[in-house]
């Protein structure tokens, strides 16, 4: 993974002193809290409803093992003993004390990380597919692009202070999309041409929030060297003529929609004809220095394994077997597998993790995967370089920690934004509706047999948990001080993108988990097949079969939503 | 006794929920919180709080909540869980570690 240079390390540390004097200033009341609050958010430091919540920055979502014992240890001693994993590769504290926060960045900037780029009106953490170097479709790996833009990126005068905050995501797989790519404002997919050279498909102003957009192709093919100066006449285009007047209206999606993507083009082109100059041009040279960073690690030369795969998914231990078939991916080296750690446990927040887990985490990277972790966007954890004849003891291992589970991209596999039970900005909460999920359908024959299905839940229009793109959405709402929610259907983020619709009017709080076993018993009937997944199932038969499960065949009239 | 307002923030440091006490000074304790009878003077303790207590409480303001004799309730879902804490376990229950359950 890259390794910090002396001016990165300046950067970090500079930015960590800089904002100990600026918190210094704050509690001895030398400035306001309106004159701090910009300041705290250039460092990830938000006030959520009980606390301050401090996010740090997870490049891509790679971590090495140092990194996680450092994000334990903080956890542990300026923390409630555990962290959030984030849907976007991120990780939250939601306790941190404001007066703790200098030693925390001195903390993470030790082991090279920070807060920077995870809150404000900037380009936010670029995300990428959580398998990136090892997936066997993968032509070329996102990961050094990612660098570079990050790298770009930071601090970056022109674009600190854009309309509204600014989202990248990298694929290097673009026949299977793991990275909600058309729902960024900027998704990059790497792609061949005819002579096959590689280059990206641009896509811009995709998004969710409170107006969902699937991107739009702004260049089918951008060769690599201009990957920089294209992104900046994006940004600038952006900048010059995005909204400012309204922020609900100021990402670049509402720009793009109301210029049209032809104009836009336009404009993007125009302007990137007038200032590329050859500093922004990226140098063969300069994609392999940073390419180096993420060069495979020392495999060992095994026979495929792809025979011991079966093995496994279909031997006796069924525990296992079930891990294997849901928690285990193929790998482009022989005789190695990647592996989902699941933080989907009943009775626990999606995504939370201890300080003790955190460290054991640490310890299997180490042992099994060239010490290496990948925060997933879906709130999980990837070992992404384990021999296949280790999975056994991997999984013993990690039953251990409570992290064994077998659900991932099951119904359990919840997308779960904090909601009100932290969030500033949250109408509804949105973690109990996960455990009563995760404790309700906690069955793996009956996870199984539904197959491959998506639950997203966001607590407010903002998307936080992605219930736009989920197979199953919901949304909380707020009706006169009360939760309700608010069930959608045929939503998904990757190569056959959709948002989802509306199913019917909005559920009190003790309905909506029995709505969604409505839906899904109503899909174990109407399905042609058990091949035919839900979200398949949802765009052959329409929405009537669901509604009438869920609202009776009164409620199908007038259940159009709120 | 009908529905009252009360003045409520976060400590600065600490980034505490911090509740108005009807001598004025604060509380990270809900049930502490002076109750007022006017909005609009409750807003004014609020503003007044913001220009002159900044160095302790961070965004004060005020919210309405239903007093039942010795019970005081948020009318708001919102401040109910800001004034009881979330609603769903804090961390992982680590006693479980070593003998976690498989499947």
């Amino acid at each position: 993974m890259y390794q910090y240079d002396d001016f990165d390390r300046r950067m970090i540390t500079d930015r960590a002193r800089q904002f100990r004097g600026q918190v210094e200033r704050r509690l001895s009341g030398e400035i306001t809290e309106d004159e701090f609050k910009h300041l705290r958010l250039k460092n990830g430091l938000y006030k959520q409803l009980h606390a301050y919540m401090m996010r740090v920055a997870v490049p891509y979502g790679l971590l090495s093992s140092t990194q996680v014992r450092k994000l334990a240890h903080i956890a542990r001693v300026y923390d409630k003993g555990y962290a959030h994993l984030t849907t976007r590769q991120n990780v939250q504290y939601n306790w941190p004390r404001l007066v703790d926060v200098p030693n925390i960045l001195d903390e993470l900037a030790s082991v090279e990380m920070h807060a920077v780029q995870t809150s404000g009106n900037c380009v936010r953490n670029i995300s990428s597919d959580h398998f990136a170097g090892v997936a066997v479709d993968e032509i070329e790996d996102p990961r050094p692009y990612c660098e570079i833009l990050r790298q770009w990126s930071t601090f970056h005068p022109e674009f600190s202070n854009l309309p509204r905050k600014f989202k990248i995501a990298v694929t290097g797989t673009p026949g299977d999309d793991r990275t909600a790519v058309r729902f960024h404002d900027i998704g990059l997919r790497i792609v061949a041409n005819a002579q096959g050279e590689h280059g990206f498909e641009v896509i811009v102003g995709g998004g969710m929030g409170r107006t969902p957009v699937i991107g739009s192709v702004v260049r089918p093919f951008l060769p690599k060297r201009h990957l920089l100066s294209y992104c900046e006449s994006i940004l600038r285009v952006y900048n010059l003529y995005g909204r400012r007047d309204n922020k609900h209206k100021a990402r670049i999606k509402i720009l793009l929609v109301s210029l049209g993507v032809d104009e836009f083009r336009r404009r993007v082109e125009e302007d990137w004809e007038a200032t590329r100059t050859p500093e922004l041009e990226l140098p063969d040279a300069e994609i392999a220095r940073v390419s180096a960073f993420f060069a495979p690690p020392p495999y060992e030369k095994l026979p495929t394994s792809s025979d011991r795969l079966t093995a496994l998914a279909l031997g006796r231990d069924r525990e296992l077997g079930n891990w294997v078939k849901n928690n285990v991916v193929r790998h482009k080296v022989p005789g190695y597998s990647a592996v989902v750690v699941s933080v989907k446990v009943p009775g626990i927040p999606p995504g939370d993790v201890s300080d003790t887990q955190l460290d054991a985490i640490a310890d299997l990277a180490d042992k099994y995967s060239f010490g290496h972790v990948c925060v997933t966007h879906t709130q999980n954890l990837v070992l992404a370089d384990v021999k296949t004849s280790d999975l056994p003891q991997l999984h013993a291992d990690l039953v251990a920690l409570d992290l064994g589970k077998s659900n991932i991209g099951k119904l359990t596999d919840v997308i779960t934004c904090p909601g009100l039970d932290y969030c500033d900005l949250a109408n509804a909460r949105s973690i109990p509706l996960s455990l009563e999920i995760a404790e309700r359908f906690d069955r793996i024959d009956y996870l199984n047999d539904l197959g491959e299905v998506s639950i997203k839940i966001s607590g407010c229009i903002n998307a936080c948990g992605h219930h736009h793109v989920g197979n199953i959405g919901i949304l909380g709402i707020d009706k006169r001080g009360e939760e309700f929610y608010q069930l959608m259907l045929g939503g998904s983020p990757g190569n056959d993108a959709s948002i989802g619709k509306i199913l019917g009017a909005a559920l009190p709080q003790n309905e909506i988990v029995d709505a969604v076993e409505k839906v899904l018993d109503r899909y174990l009937v109407v399905r042609e097949s058990p091949e035919e997944k839900f979200l398949e199932t949802v765009r052959r038969v329409g929405f009537e079969p669901f509604k009438q499960a869920v609202y009776g065949a009164a409620g199908t009239a007038d259940a159009g939503g709120e | 006794m009908g529905n009252h307002w009360i003045v409520t923030g976060n400590f600065t440091e600490s980034g505490a929920v911090a509740w108005r006490r009807a001598d004025g000074t604060w509380s990270q304790r809900f049930v502490e919180s002076g109750l007022l009878p006017d909005e609009q003077a409750a807003k004014r303790i609020a503003d007044t709080a913001n220009a002159t207590e900044q160095r302790e409480i961070s965004d004060p303001y005020v919210i309405e909540v239903r007093a039942d004799g010795s019970t005081l309730d948020p009318l708001s879902a919102r401040e109910r869980i800001r004034a009881n804490g979330p609603t769903i376990p804090m961390r992982r229950p680590d006693s479980g570690l070593g003998r976690g359950k498989r499947g």
